[in-house]
């Protein structure tokens, strides 16, 4: 039996030599080392890295440690296990909502308000996109905004002035209309107008999600339903839901040089601000404008409307390091940080003062188009996702009635009046 | 003494499965019974509700039904899988040249990793550059009739994951093959002296002894097909118009995107009671067509 014991005693000595080894981190005197949990992968990831360095190097006190990569249910998981890192980002920003709601993160208002950051220095959106009824619960870093980009060559070729986009939404059709081009077999060949996001059209309708007095779901607000007419329509003008549908399968990925905007398969669509960078980098020679997304022609006062997202960093409510969690998530709101991610990230800045920096707006050819998206995201109509506890599902319930309404299966009012009623309910149990 | 410490020593040794199986395996399987019974969301504590989750699943038509549909559909895939796997074994079973190439041939689709030939497949089914809609679209012009639109159409989408699976039937093939190279050469000698022919000798002497195989890969088939998920996680996320939203994906939502782990559980037991069934009737119907070796047939 001697061997047997042998190794037992074994097992436990290299049980009891592996635990300060886990340990051995904390110990170091003076400096606090903070796990962060992020989204960006590959080149984001490094330009992330850069972000991170750059805070590490001017505050030796704290040292951050990105993971990268990292999905947002592992941080739910993580949050759940008791143990999640002391700052990460959400990819899909409808989680903010539902962490929010349930008491995972940590209420910044208190250290916001210490801080010296004004609310008036903020970009619209830049902080309603993270508080949850009333309640400031994250720092966004940069945001996403959309706009109007259009392939000049593709006007030319249909007869229509090269320097001038479409300025309302019926007009969008026509355009569309004219651009889509077919082959001797009838097939598309080129679409006019790639069918955009649902929420942005709905949004740029003047269209509701939640009532701001009741909380409740309003999926079938009026505007809501001609937004979905209008989207029904923009369908049917370049050819029904299935040509449509059949053509935009054939779309390569948008990040890299088989984007369909690029290849010359779409001659406009309504895209984000990181584009003016890919398509320095993934297509040079395509001549291209970007310009505000056009409006509803009934409501003029709906002009330059635009839809915004962001880059989201919470703190867990359970952090242990709250102050030096908070230290970095401050940082990240300087001018300086602002304008260092936003060069490489191709992100909008959040802060006011740093869309003005002119290294942003000039030099590369990308920085003009760009400059574009920073004044869109100005926009008094510039609009975003309500938090809510159950963001995930009315967004794919919306998603999946555009769906319905595609194929016909489906008249708008009668898809929205389905997702309504969906939500509503989804809604009556996240209040009880 | 010395038996107490053999005793010791021996739950010692289990003692890492048992910790795993407790820990990691039964406490969880209750839990989730548990919590199919609560309103959980994961991040606040689950409240009991009783029987609410049940109802509100089973009286669903926009999502739970349709995905037990959809699922329900894949199953179609079970018998073609059959003819077409057994059909393959009885070809690669035949002993000429070169066999062991082709059998590799054959065998290969269904060991490459399912995400990777599910992107594979993403451009395959692409209706317009696709390889397939290339061979088809000639073929079809004749007749005036185009290619349908696959993963992009709701009425093609899940015919199109069955062709995709059955290109990877290579799996089962070689269990059939196993199990045919086992059967004893002597019954088709004594079929042969009765006059049996290739057909006759396949139905009464192949099928009979290779059935014990062909009813394991059948449950797998049933239990396979409820757990169907990873290809329309990747392909299609449920679309278009929920058409390949199948169960084990909805489940997944329920549980990640919608935080109702409440729903996800009883629908997790909703689909064991399934596959319980499905399971108990294919064992029942068994005794009528498996024959086992050494048993009176």
């Amino acid at each position: 039996m001697r061997i047997n014991r042998l190794v037992i005693i074994a097992g436990v000595v290299l049980a009891v030599l592996a635990l300060p080894a886990c340990q051995r981190r904390q110990q170091e005197q003076g400096v606090v080392h903070l796990r962060a949990w992020t989204m960006w992968g590959g080149d984001e990831a490094e330009a992330f890295q850069v972000v991170v360095d750059e805070f590490n190097r001017t505050h030796p006190h704290i040292q951050v440690h990105n993971l990268a990569a990292v999905e947002d249910t592992k941080i739910i998981r993580a949050i759940v296990a008791n143990d999640p890192p002391e700052i990460f980002t959400l990819r899909d920003p409808g989680y903010l909502g539902s962490l929010a709601g349930n008491g995972a993160l940590l209420c910044l208002d208190e250290f916001f308000k210490q801080s010296g950051l004004k609310e008036a220095d903020y970009a619209p959106g830049s902080l309603s996109q993270v508080r949850y009824k009333g309640k400031l619960y994250a720092m966004i870093y940069l945001q996403d905004c959309f706009a109007l980009l259009w392939n000049k060559d593709a006007f030319k070729e249909a007869g229509l002035d090269p320097e001038r986009p479409p300025k309302t939404l019926s007009e969008l059709l026509e355009y569309a209309r004219k651009l889509t081009k077919r082959d001797a077999n009838g097939r598309i060949v080129r679409l006019g107008m790639m069918p955009p996001d649902p929420l942005i059209i709905i949004s740029a309708f003047g269209g509701q999600f939640i009532d701001p007095k009741t909380g409740m779901p309003t999926a079938d607000h009026p505007r809501n339903i001609e937004a979905l007419e209008w989207y029904q329509t923009l369908i049917e003008v370049q050819g029904g839901a299935e040509e449509v549908n059949a053509f935009q399968a054939g779309f390569g990925q948008e990040m890299g040089i088989n984007n369909p905007f690029l290849v010359g398969k779409v001659a406009m669509m309504i895209n984000g601000q990181w584009n003016p960078y890919w398509f320095q980098r993934y297509g040079p020679r395509v001549r291209y404008g970007a310009a505000p997304i056009p409006y509803p022609d009934q409501y003029p006062h709906q002009k330059e409307p635009t839809w915004l997202g962001g880059n989201i960093f919470c703190i867990p409510v359970n952090c242990k390091y709250p102050r030096e969690a908070w230290e970095f998530l401050r940082w990240t709101q300087s001018i300086e940080a602002q304008v260092l991610f936003a060069s490489t990230m191709h992100g909008v800045p959040n802060i006011l003062a740093a869309r003005k920096e002119r290294s942003l707006r000039e030099g590369e050819p990308w920085k003009r188009a760009f400059a574009v998206f920073m004044d869109v995201a100005n926009s008094r109509n510039a609009r975003h996702f309500p938090p809510t506890p159950i963001t995930g599902l009315y967004q794919y319930e919306i998603y999946s009635a555009t769906d319905f309404v595609r194929y016909g299966s489906k008249t708008p009012a009668q898809a929205l009046r389905d997702v309504q009623r969906r939500v509503y309910r989804e809604m009556l149990r996240w209040q009880r | 003494m010395r038996e107490r410490q053999r005793n010791v020593q021996g739950w010692l040794f289990v003692s890492p499965w048992l910790i795993g199986f407790f820990l990691f395996t039964l406490y969880p399987i209750l839990a989730s019974l548990y919590y199919s019974f609560c309103d959980y969301r994961v991040l606040s504590p689950p409240k009991w509700v009783g029987l609410a989750n049940y109802v509100a699943l089973l009286t669903d038509r926009d999502y739970f039904l349709p995905s037990l549909w959809n699922t329900f559909f894949m199953l179609i895939e079970l018998p073609l899988a059959l003819i077409i796997g057994l059909t393959m074994a009885l070809l690669l079973n035949h002993k000429i040249p070169g066999i062991g190439v082709f059998r590799t041939i054959y065998y290969l689709p269904s060991i490459m990793p399912v995400v990777a030939v599910a992107v594979l497949w993403l451009w395959v089914l692409n209706p317009q550059y696709g390889l397939l809609n290339a061979i088809l679209t000639p073929l079809l012009a004749p007749f005036g009739l185009q290619p349908p639109g696959w993963l992009a159409d709701p009425k093609w989408s899940k015919p199109a994951f069955i062709m995709m699976d059955l290109w990877a039937v290579g799996g089962s093939v070689v269990i059939y093959l196993a199990s045919l190279q086992n059967v004893p050469a002597h019954l088709y000698e004594a079929a042969e002296i009765d006059g049996a022919g290739a057909w006759h000798k396949t139905v009464h002497v192949t099928l009979p002894m290779i059935s014990p195989v062909i009813f394991y890969n059948l449950i797998m088939g049933v239990i396979w097909t409820f757990q169907y998920f990873t290809q329309t996680f990747i392909m299609t996320q449920g679309g278009p118009q929920n058409s390949t939203l199948f169960y084990a994906l909805y489940l997944f939502y329920n549980a990640f995107r919608d935080f109702r782990m409440g729903h996800a559980c009883a629908m997790a037991w909703i689909l064991f009671i399934l596959t319980l069934i499905a399971t108990l009737v294919v064992f029942r119907t068994s005794a009528r067509w498996v024959y086992y070796e050494g048993e009176r047939g």
